[in-house]
């Protein structure tokens, strides 16, 4: 098999909506290195099978179908009434609301009413199409009306070597589908790149919880891209757990289009030494009464640095949506960098959006109460970054998963394994 | 008083932002005593609890405190705690993203007790049900989502595991029901009993001392130690309620003292 | 036309509600007499500004090299358009057919009679230590009380400053926090900047009234980039209010100004601005203060005008225990994209700084909120609170919130938050139940929610801006 050619993706994982160039943090460069071999590497196990790379896109045209009938084009007077509406005040010589690029981008892509548009990546299509490139076949886990689905994604990295799975998920009206995808790979390593690229489609009143655990050794990058859908009354929950990889790319765009869709999103990582964490999330709401929460926690050691965007877009018509972002990092070494972009887009006034960030060292009242127990300052950020490790033990659902997190925990922490025997026997 | 006290403030002042809360309170308590330390909302108890405690929050403007024949008054908390001092919060603090646990093990080993793991799930586990709590919560992060009667019992639970040399309950038993508050009463009763431990309870009701010998109650107006007396204050106090004390601090301190 | 109900298509009732009336500020007089510039930007029309200002040599260096500079450097791209602007039609110097006076009786009728309507020198005689005023690309009075200039206290036009004492302090100074290389319209300012303040307050001088400066622009598609210079000593104190109008034209006019502020040891000033310019208006004005230890800046900010506006306040705290507090208000109508915010650097330790915004947008128009915090790391033990919060009046507006942190010390307490949404229908409710119109209930709660900025205002700036709210929210005309 051919190896890789060098490429530079320079916009990967853009946040919707730019601000200053000079604080570096409106997108993530991914290098791909030249050379790498394109492994296989991926085991799958469950409701899954490989092939049918096109049953996510019939379902996403059957809901364009669906969508337009329940939402008909404005009426050409309507149009003219809006636009006139809007430019009563202008004139020619300096027209219009002087649209930045992005808010004419955004009216654009809502004018153009296509689901299949809408639907991005987090990482940026440009990297998701590369990333469908390399895995070459698309899993498909797909859940029948009513019926659950369940399966176990395993990517084994391996050292000078891309290895990627692509991997599609369509949950039919009522069903469920549960997804674990674990990205693994022995301590450290020469260059490689292990990732996935995930769709996944839920419809009417689904139910899709997808758990992502990366282990990857020193070395190796990770691109973790996620694409959502969630119709009427559907419900994502994803869980992503980056503890591993010198470099990390989370992306994660969705498209809350149904009325009442639901969309949690729960990130923890740990960075040390002088790994790199990237975050790109951009949920849209679209359908009324629909609800997205994300919460990221995260330890900074060593001199490690960190970037997060996080996009909530209240699109016009979204009556009644909701929609919070919360972080909270801990700063635990001088030589840390943290960037945090909590970013709320919004054009329609019957919502809520809110969001916080707490940034910085244990909060004071934290910090007497582990003193009143014996703890100095040192000891307790300690317990903060192996509690993510930890942490992420105890909620690992698969056995492949905890399993993985246990053993990057024996690196970074000799003895760690100890604490899990009773688990792992 | 005796002079081989555990604990003993002297002239003990403290101020938060520079407005003062405690004015020259004076405090003993032997070893293996059971104190009670009383008073109306507001009056500086908390306070004195936490600055025992060695809570940066406060400053402290005079006075000295001695533990166990050493001066801690310029200690760290993390040392306080270390040397056999235990603080038992009205509101313990939630941790997110740190799992019960963890925190339990970090703990202990802040002591340099290595347990091994197996003895340690034993031994939380064995506490966790002693204090009728379900040790699914071992798991769970700290003070996340815990009621307030849950909150209270992994307070007692680091008390039983620590076995300090002195404890001061700050209104542990406040907004407890019934369970809750027997559950509470049995863990001091273990923690007596397994190390002839020493007890400062903060209090302004005294239904949580039923069960227990109270050796010595101190009475706390306005920042101020105005009583101190033999368990019978209790009744008293009980009875009257801290109207006296706080209609003429000083006089009554002298009555009650006389 | 005014208090209009109407029914939206969600079935809920809306009180139609008009634009700020904006007779107050627009009027205008013909520029007949003025000498002007021709259009568009070139090597000569800067040495002709130069050369008319007799500057010194340094100055028109500093002006041509800025030029360069405009003429290198790209717009940025993640704002509002700009492309209503065109430079070329942009004249960059207008010069009023007066010279600076310092009684009003000597100023001409009809720039007396623009000050007079817009309240400045019955503010000056009631409440204002001292008064500039600018008319179009200079200043046309300077004044300042007796008291004032005995305590050493110089309140001047800043061309005639370059001639005078502080000569080599301005120029140590000039455009040092905002070098022409920042952006695009900083460049721009370096090159054609004309009239604007110095403000010198020695050591340990303390001023209880204000110092004001208000900028008129009258000329049709001119353009304004006064500079504002002001250096407060250690330990000394002082509060500088900005007022900013012009009468509306059917064609663009630039405002391009810049502030630098230098603030010395325990030093403290309090920078208010009140911005209504008309909605043909692109303000690109940039503003910027440096702290010394203990030194304190207050920012107090509203802006209601401008068809354009990119406004973000920057703060650097250099010395330990600087601080820095920015409160702001941005107030979005038919017709306008406001991207407003501030900047905050934390470059030392025990820094403090809080921000605290409110944005409102109606009837198609757009506000922005943008923040950045940065900390260096040697920012040890510092804090930063960022809170913002957005109301959206109708469905066809929009409020966007871009914020950005960027840490690099450990040991910091960093924390923002963010909230966005409409008048509660509850809230509404609750009103109408004890008596009030829907009107009135929503009018209240709108002052309600921009009480935080008007209670920091003097008092005639608190009232002028509940006017424009209570006006805008009430549909009265006139």
């Amino acid at each position: 098999m051919m190896g890789t050619q060098a490429q530079t993706f320079e916009r990967a994982s853009a946040m919707p909506a730019a601000t200053w160039r000079f604080l570096g943090a409106n997108d993530a460069q991914i290098e791909i290195p030249a050379g790498l071999s394109i492994q296989a590497g991926v085991k799958a196990e469950g409701n899954v099978r490989a092939g049918g790379a096109d049953a996510l896109d019939r379902a996403l045209a059957d809901a364009q179908a669906a969508w337009e009938a329940a939402h008909p084009a404005p009426t050409a007077a309507e149009e003219a009434e809006r636009a006139a509406y809007l430019a009563a005040e202008a004139d020619a010589t300096y027209g219009g609301t002087a649209l930045s690029a992005y808010q004419s981008g955004a009216d654009a892509l809502e004018g153009a009413r296509s689901l299949a548009k809408a639907f991005e990546h987090g990482v940026g299509n440009e990297v998701a199409a590369y990333l469908r490139d390399v895995a070459g076949d698309c899993l498909l886990v797909k859940a029948e009306n009513g019926q659950a689905a369940s399966a176990e994604v395993v990517v084994e990295a391996a050292s000078q070597a891309i290895s990627v799975a692509a991997i599609d998920v369509v949950a039919e009206q009522g069903s469920t589908v549960d997804l674990s995808i674990v990205v693994d790979g022995p301590g450290a390593q020469p260059a490689g790149i292990a990732g996935t690229t995930v769709r996944i489609f839920a419809g009417e009143g689904a139910r899709v919880n997808v758990a992502r655990t990366q282990t990857l050794g020193e070395g190796h990058a990770d691109i973790d891209d996620m694409a959502l859908f969630a119709a009427e009354g559907a419900h994502i929950g994803v869980r992503q757990t980056v503890l591993g990889a010198s470099k990390s790319f989370t992306g994660l765009a969705g498209d809350l289009r149904g009325d009442f869709a639901h969309v949690s999103i729960d990130t923890r990582y740990l960075g040390m030494g002088d790994q790199e964490r990237d975050f790109n999330y951009a949920l849209r709401h679209h359908g009324r009464k629909t609800e997205s929460v994300m919460q990221a926690n995260g330890v900074l050691a060593g001199e490690s640095s960190k970037t997060l965007r996080g996009t909530i877009d209240l699109v016009r018509g979204c009556k009644g949506a909701e929609g919070s972002e919360n972080e909270t990092v801990l700063l635990v070494d001088e030589g840390v960098h943290n960037k945090t972009v909590p970013v709320i887009l919004c054009n329609e006034d019957d919502v809520a959006g809110n969001h916080g960030a707490t940034i910085g060292h244990i909060r004071n009242e934290q910090l007497f109460y582990l003193a009143s127990r014996g703890l100095s300052q040192a000891a307790a950020e300690a317990m903060f970054a192996s509690a993510i490790v930890e942490q992420a033990a105890l909620d690992a659902d698969t056995s492949a998963a905890r399993s993985a997190v246990v053993r990057l925990g024996e690196r970074v922490a000799p003895g760690f394994a100890g604490l899990f025997e009773e688990e792992v026997g | 008083m005796t002079s081989d006290a555990l604990l003993r403030c002297r002239g003990l002042s403290a101020a938060v932002e520079e407005k003062a809360i405690l004015h020259e309170v004076n405090l003993e308590v032997a070893q293996g005593q059971v104190h009670v330390l009383m008073g109306p909302n507001g009056a500086g108890k908390s306070t004195l609890g936490h600055v025992l405690m060695g809570d940066p929050a406060y400053e402290v403007t005079a006075g000295e405190i001695f533990f166990d024949g050493a001066d801690i008054t310029e200690l760290a908390p993390d040392k306080r705690s270390r040397a056999g001092l235990f603080l038992s919060f009205q509101a313990p603090v939630e941790i997110p993203g740190v799992p019960l646990r963890s925190f339990l093990r970090a703990m202990m080993e802040g002591r340099g007790e290595k347990l091994k793991n197996k003895e340690f799930r034993r031994k939380t586990q064995e506490l966790a049900e002693t204090l009728d709590m379900d040790p699914a919560y071992l798991d769970r992060e700290l003070g996340v989502g815990f009621s307030g009667g849950e909150k209270k019992k992994v307070e007692m639970l680091q008390l039983l595991l620590l076995q300090p040399k002195l404890a001061i309950l700050d209104e542990t038993d406040s907004g407890l029901d019934v369970d809750a508050l027997s559950v509470v009463s049995h863990g001091m009763e273990l923690y007596r009993e397994a190390c002839d431990g020493t007890l400062l309870i903060i209090t302004h009701n005294t239904r949580i001392l039923e069960h227990l010998n109270v050796d010595r109650v101190h009475v706390m107006v306005a920042g101020r130690v105005v009583a101190e007396g033999p368990a019978t204050l209790i009744d008293e106090i009980d009875a009257q309620g801290f109207e006296r004390y706080e209609a003429a601090p000083a006089d009554a301190a002298e009555s009650a003292l006389r | 036309m005014a208090n209009d109900v109407i029914i939206t298509a969600s079935g809920k009732r809306r009180t139609q509600v008009d634009d700020i009336d904006r007779s107050l500020y627009d009027f205008r007089y013909e520029d007949a007499d003025a000498e002007r510039l021709e259009a568009g930007l070139t090597p000569d029309i800067v040495r002709e500004i130069s050369e008319r200002k007799d500057e010194p040599e340094w100055m028109l260096e500093h002006r041509l090299r800025s030029l360069e500079v405009f003429n290198s450097i790209a717009m940025s791209d993640w704002g509002p358009s700009i492309e209503g602007l065109d430079m070329d039609n942009i004249v960059t110097y207008v010069k009023p057919n007066t010279d600076q006076k310092s009684d009003w009786e000597s100023v001409p009728d009809n720039i007396k009679d623009t000050f007079d309507r817009l309240g400045i020198p019955q503010a000056e005689r009631s409440y204002l230590a001292g008064v500039g005023a600018q008319y179009d690309s200079e200043l046309v009075y300077h004044s300042m009380q007796e008291s004032a200039s005995k305590m050493g206290i110089v309140y001047s036009g800043i061309e005639e400053a370059l001639h005078g004492e502080y000569a080599e302090l301005i120029r140590e100074k000039f455009m040092t926090l905002i070098p022409p290389t920042d952006h695009k319209f900083a460049a721009l300012h370096g090159a054609v900047w004309s009239g604007g303040s110095f403000v010198y307050v020695p050591r340990g001088v303390k001023l209880d009234f204000p110092l004001q400066s208000y900028f008129r622009l009258n000329a049709k598609g001119a353009g304004q980039f006064e500079h504002t210079l002001i250096i407060v000593e250690d330990d000394a104190d002082l509060h500088f209010i900005e007022g900013c109008s012009a009468p509306k034209y059917n064609v663009a006019n630039l405002h391009a100004g810049a502030v630098e502020l230098f603030i010395g040891k325990r030093a403290h000033l309090r920078y208010s601005t009140i911005e209504n310019w008309s909605k043909n208006m692109y303000n690109l004005n940039t503003k910027r203060a440096r702290c010394d230890e203990e030194g304190e800046i207050e920012w107090i900010s509203g802006s209601f005008g401008s068809h354009v506006g990119y406004l973000y306040p920057m703060s650097i705290l250099a010395g330990r225990k600087a601080r820095a507090s920015f409160t702001g208000i941005t107030f979005a109508g038919r017709g306008q994209n406001l991207d407003t915010g501030c900047k905050v650097v934390l470059a030392a330790p025990d820094t403090a700084a809080s921000v605290e915004t409110k944005g409102i947008s109606k009837d198609g128009g757009i506000q922005t909120f943008r923040s950045s915090v940065v900390a260096t790391p040697a920012a040890s033990g510092s804090k930063c609170t960022v809170s913002c919060q957005s109301l959206m009046l109708d469905d066809r507006s929009r409020s966007d919130t871009i914020p950005a942190m960027d840490i690099r010390c450990k040991n910091v307490d960093i924390g923002h938050e963010a909230t966005i949404g409409r008048i509660g229908d509850d809230k509404v409710f609750y009103l109408m139940s004890r008596g009030m119109s829907e009107e009135e209930a929503r009018a209240m709660i709108v002052n309600g929610f921009a009480e935080p900025i008007s209670k920091e205002l003097p008092l005639e700036y608190a009232v002028e801006m509940n006017n424009l709210i209570k006006l805008e929210m009430e549909g009265a005309i006139g």
